[in-house]
């Protein structure tokens, strides 16, 4: 509905009671195909709070090369001349991203909706863009709720989930030959399933989990759960702490002697950032899931060398992913050549992908899961760091189909 | 019987982080009667100075053991000249409210220069490695970061209990009335005493640096823990400080080791056991009102 | 106790309230604020006015325990937040019109604030600020492990908007806002109704002096536990609002910022003014919406600064340096003389 749209104040004190009135408008812009004769792309992130470095203003940039790049390559053919890009910070408070992207859909005219980390903000987001028939491509929030349970037509994950950091990880060392683990996890939502998803993979891969450690969160006292899972003398160590948290157990990890005794230690969660704040040598040799490294080949390579004219800085995968959503959206809406939620969600639904970011890709109409290939990385030891942001090195690639939940697992009806 | 030893080793070292800053909070508390919100701020900002002072001009732990805490003791002097002071005669809420507000500042300062990853810390050479004392293994930093905070709470307890300064700080810290009654100028002390209390945050969060993350909002369930841990030793006292903060931290390694989810949990109930039991805390005396 | 050498200054003055003195000053005081409740929507994005106003209640119903029984409760967000969770899972299992929701909401955080305020009270002065907290965070870390009610961390998503079948209600926030304010005026009213009962009296002598009032024969701590009581339900009514106009609960509505930001609002309000409380909720609202898409990230070095020049200079608040000033105009012109009624409390 936009019919509130066009409401506006001063006379109205007397309307007061009179609510059925509800001012003039209509469907804004009904004369093109493009709602208010232009594009608005409105990134919706986190730009004060933990997830800044990670996502955060330079996600708004990378969105922008992705219109620059877009406007370059169809110049005049282009089926819209005008395309903003908008940033919003939702300050890591749900509610906040709530209203905000509310409102973005309803009065600030947004096409769509981009990045929005944390995955309550993201379900609540996704909600919104059920509600208003306006899309939302995810990329910063981990969480399969997003396509899974409350999966809807308008709302597309487009990095990563945790099925495909757990699933990864799992079966990969696993099969590299770290048979026992001992999983230390954050006991809440995220580390609950995380751990899940990594038990199962580790079990099909044919190792076993000796033991599972829950931690309260936030939690800075990791030797108790170091000493225990180190009781069980397992070939691997998984963990599912982020953030934080993660920098704290890692470098108690290193104090604890279990590094000496072989025990490897496998990361459910780790950005770039973390590698960069925390330097190489806390994390060398720690393996763990990557939706995409900025070294990872040429394409990416170039992608990133541009990127860091941009911003003066190396992108992290969620960069590259903004970039990746926001061209893909624009390419649907060039081959619709309408702006329309319904006609650019048929456009995206089904569509076969490389770009930047995306190896393999495929945006699964089932689900509206964007899965591509993703990468098992090891941090590489402090003297085989080349340059700056030279922290990983990749294990193995994992094909698109197996990195991530088979559609029919993802419990989405639409 | 040797997880038991070990767990309570790790637990007193986690307790010498409490027990530190609590002690801080329970001087600025005696002599000035504020509760200071932006402990937990201040502890943070002695890991980031830790941090900043080695990336920037390589001084070790050991150099920051000792430079951190003058840093901290200036500043916790200009925070108690510029803002605190004026709100001495008020209402104590008043400072409790002004040092939350200074808190925000202070995190999101920290957040807006050095980022929201954190900051890299590397420790010296002689504390790496672990102890095996029969069976119990323990980093050497941890036995360290516990040592040496015995022996500053001890020092501070002997400065407190042989020194005439110390006799007048713990006069007014235990019994201001009496203090005053005697004529001791307390105001004097205001200052330095508030500049000691955030040297001391800033001391324990020099000893976080090398095993915990540095981030801007290190300090904040830091702090909430601590209010917890100066509420069980009671506020008035310097020895409930550092008992509680030790004992909070075998609550939460014992809780950790046997029902991990409730272990931050456990420190809360801890409270509320000893507010129902001894509500004035295990070292406190009975509030005048009460 | 250091604070018993020092004269307590009261948290706040309580004067006469301006309305007190003038009827006729009061309905005009109620009427602007009533055209100003019913306007809001036209000028504020309607979800964000319906936050403005249940975060106007949360700063009122603080500010019985603040302004009217001198506690200075830390640990509010544990009733805005639990309530928001109970509202959003009764109306999610149950289906029932969001205002029976609300209430259930209201409900249970004052059923869990008798434990709480029991415990807490306990203790007086600054230590209550500090169990409070703690105690607010045990409730955020219960509620963030017990993911199969609360949701953890991706939150309690898809809390209907139930109300009789209305389908403009249900459907549209700015008809939304007109159907919850009635609550929300309520519980002010309510809130109002308490201060000035005789219950509001003893709360005030308790405030001012303790041991007086128990020497008159109160039993303080039976006094205390209500009002921290009464105060978790209005917060409760609040919380469950907030919780519908938004259509989910998240683990911040329990956090320790929260509790801190209705402090904030109450405090830049004018302590103790009651009213103040929704000047403060407005400012804190509209500042944090503002800085959203303002390209400015730093709100909490905003808060912060503005907490710490609050307190620093203008003690009173805004709407207690309003009436202040007000006052002292009328005293001025009714009679020549030096007041000695109306002296400075902030400046001593």
């Amino acid at each position: 509905m936009t019919s509130r749209r066009m409401r506006t104040g001063a006379s109205a004190m007397t309307a007061v009671l009179l609510l059925g009135a509800c001012g003039g408008g209509g469907p804004g812009g009904s004369g093109g195909d493009f709602s208010g004769d232009k594009l608005v792309l409105a990134v919706l992130n986190d730009q004060s709070g933990v997830y800044k470095d990670a996502s955060g203003p330079n996600s708004v940039k990378a969105v922008k090369m992705a219109v620059a790049d877009f406007q370059k390559k169809y110049g005049d053919q282009a089926v819209v001349d005008k395309i903003d890009v908008t940033s919003t910070d939702h300050q890591n408070k749900p509610d906040i991203a709530n209203t905000k992207a509310s409102e973005l859909y309803e009065r600030q005219g947004a096409d769509v909706i981009l990045d929005v980390p944390t995955s309550s903000a993201a379900l609540a987001v996704a909600n919104q863009a059920k509600n208003h028939k306006k899309l939302f491509l995810d990329v910063s929030a981990a969480t399969t709720a997003l396509t899974g349970a409350q999966c809807n037509k308008y709302t597309f994950q487009w990095a990563y989930n945790t099925y495909m950091l757990a699933n990864g990880t799992g079966t990969t060392v696993t099969e590299n030959g770290g048979k026992n683990w001992t999983i230390i996890y954050p006991d809440y939502e995220f580390g609950q399933n995380m751990t899940k998803s990594f038990s199962d993979a580790i079990t099909r891969a044919g190792g076993t989990v000796q033991s599972t450690i829950p931690t309260p969160f936030p939690n800075e006292n990791f030797a108790t759960f170091l000493t225990k899972a180190g009781s069980t003398n397992p070939d691997v160590i998984g963990t599912m702490q982020a953030g934080g948290d993660l920098i704290n157990l890692v470098k108690q990890f290193n104090e604890s002697g279990l590094k000496e005794k072989g025990v490897e230690l496998a990361v459910g969660l780790m950005l770039i950032t973390d590698i960069h704040s925390l330097g190489v040598d806390q994390f060398a040799g720690t393996m763990f899931t990557d939706a995409w490294y900025w070294n990872m080949d040429a394409e990416a390579r170039a992608w990133a060398d541009r990127f860091k004219a941009e911003t003066g800085t190396r992108p992290t995968f969620e960069h590259a992913g903004n970039y990746s959503a926001a061209l893909q959206y624009l390419e649907a809406v060039q081959a619709a050549g309408t702006d329309d939620a319904d006609a650019v969600v048929g456009k995206l639904e089904g569509k076969k992908v490389n770009d930047a970011f995306l190896r393999n890709g495929e945006i699964r109409a089932k689900d509206h899961s964007v899965v591509h290939d993703a990468y098992l990385a090891r941090v590489k030891k402090p003297a085989e760091v080349k340059e700056e942001w030279d922290y990983e090195e990749i294990v193995t690639t994992i094909p698109a189909a197996k990195a991530f939940p088979p559609a029919e697992a993802s419990g989405c009806s639409m | 019987m040797n997880a038991v030893l070990q767990y309570a080793v790790q637990g007193l070292a986690a307790g010498s982080f409490y027990a530190l800053a609590a002690l801080g909070l329970a001087v600025i508390f005696g002599v000035l009667g504020v509760v200071n919100f932006a402990h937990g701020a201040f502890y943070m900002l002695g890991a980031v100075a830790a941090a900043v002072l080695l990336d920037t001009l390589d001084l070790s732990l050991w150099w920051s053991l000792l430079v951190v805490p003058v840093l901290m003791f200036g500043f916790g002097v200009a925070v108690e000249r510029l803002l605190v002071q004026w709100l001495l005669r008020l209402d104590p809420l008043y400072n409790f409210l002004l040092t939350f507000g200074l808190t925000l500042v202070l995190v999101e300062l920290v957040k807006q220069r050095y980022g929201v990853s954190g900051l890299p810390y590397e420790l010296p050479g002689p504390l790496q490695g672990r102890f095996d004392l029969a069976g119990v293994v323990l980093p050497r930093y941890q036995l360290f970061v516990l040592l040496f905070s015995l022996a500053i709470c001890v020092l501070v307890w002997l400065v407190m209990t042989r020194s005439r300064v110390g006799m007048i700080v713990r006069a007014s810290t235990e019994k201001p009335d009496l203090a005053r009654a005697l004529g001791i100028n307390v105001g004097r002390w205001v200052t330095p005493v508030f500049g000691f209390g955030v040297a001391l945050a800033g001391l324990a969060g020099v000893l976080a640096a090398p095993f915990r993350a540095i981030t801007a909002e290190m300090g904040n369930n830091f702090a909430i823990i601590l209010f917890a841990v100066v509420v069980i030793g009671g506020l008035g006292s310097i020895v409930g400080a550092v008992v509680a903060g030790f004992l909070v931290g075998l609550v939460e390694a014992f809780g950790q080791a046997y029902a991990p989810t409730f272990a931050q949990i456990f420190i809360f109930v801890l409270m509320a056991l000893i507010i129902l039991v001894r509500p004035a805390g295990l070292f406190g005396r009975k509030e005048a009102t009460a | 106790m250091t604070q018993s050498v020092e004269t307590e200054a009261p948290v706040t003055v309580t004067g006469t309230p301006v309305a007190g003195r003038d009827p006729r000053l009061r309905w005009a005081l109620l009427a602007v604020g009533l055209v100003a409740a019913l306007a809001l929507p036209w000028f504020v994005y309607p979800p964000v006015a319906m936050d403005i106003v249940a975060m106007a209640l949360f700063a009122i119903a603080l500010d019985i325990l603040l302004g009217f029984t001198g506690l200075l409760s830390f640990g509010h967000a544990a009733f805005w937040g639990s309530s928001a969770y109970v509202t959003g899972l009764v109306a999610t299992h149950y289906g029932v019109p969001f205002p029976v929701a609300v209430v259930g909401g209201a409900v249970f955080a004052m059923i869990l604030a008798v434990p709480l305020g029991y415990l807490s009270i306990r203790r007086s002065g600054i230590y209550f600020a500090m169990v409070t907290l703690a105690f607010a965070q045990m409730v955020y870390f219960v509620a963030y492990q017990w993911s199969d009610l609360t949701g953890g961390e991706n939150g309690l998503q898809g809390v209907p908007r139930s109300f009789f079948g209305i389908d403009l209600v249900e459907t549209e926030s700015f008809y939304f806002y007109y159907a919850a304010l009635p609550i929300l005026l309520l519980g002010m009213w309510a809130a109002w109704r308490i201060v000035h009962s005789p219950f509001g009296r003893v709360l005030v002598s308790i405030r001012d002096n303790t041991q007086r009032a128990r020497a008159l024969g109160y039993e303080v701590e039976k006094y205390k536990v209500m009002a921290f009581v009464l105060s978790a339900g209005l917060t409760g009514l609040a919380g469950g609002v907030f919780a519908i106009n938004h259509g989910f609960v998240a683990l911040t509505e329990l956090h320790w910022s929260t509790s801190g930001e209705v402090v904030l609002m109450t405090v830049l309000g004018g302590i103790g003014t009651l009213w103040g409380g929704i000047l403060g909720a407005f400012l804190a609202v509209m500042l944090a919406d503002y800085l959203a898409s303002s390209g400015f990230s730093g709100i909490d070095l905003v808060t912060g600064t503005v907490f710490v020049l609050v307190v620093l200079l203008f003690r009173r608040g805004i709407w207690g340096t309003v009436r202040h000033q007000w006052l002292a105009r009328r005293l001025r012109r009714s009679s020549s003389r030096r007041s000695p009624a109306d002296a400075d409390p902030a400046k001593r």
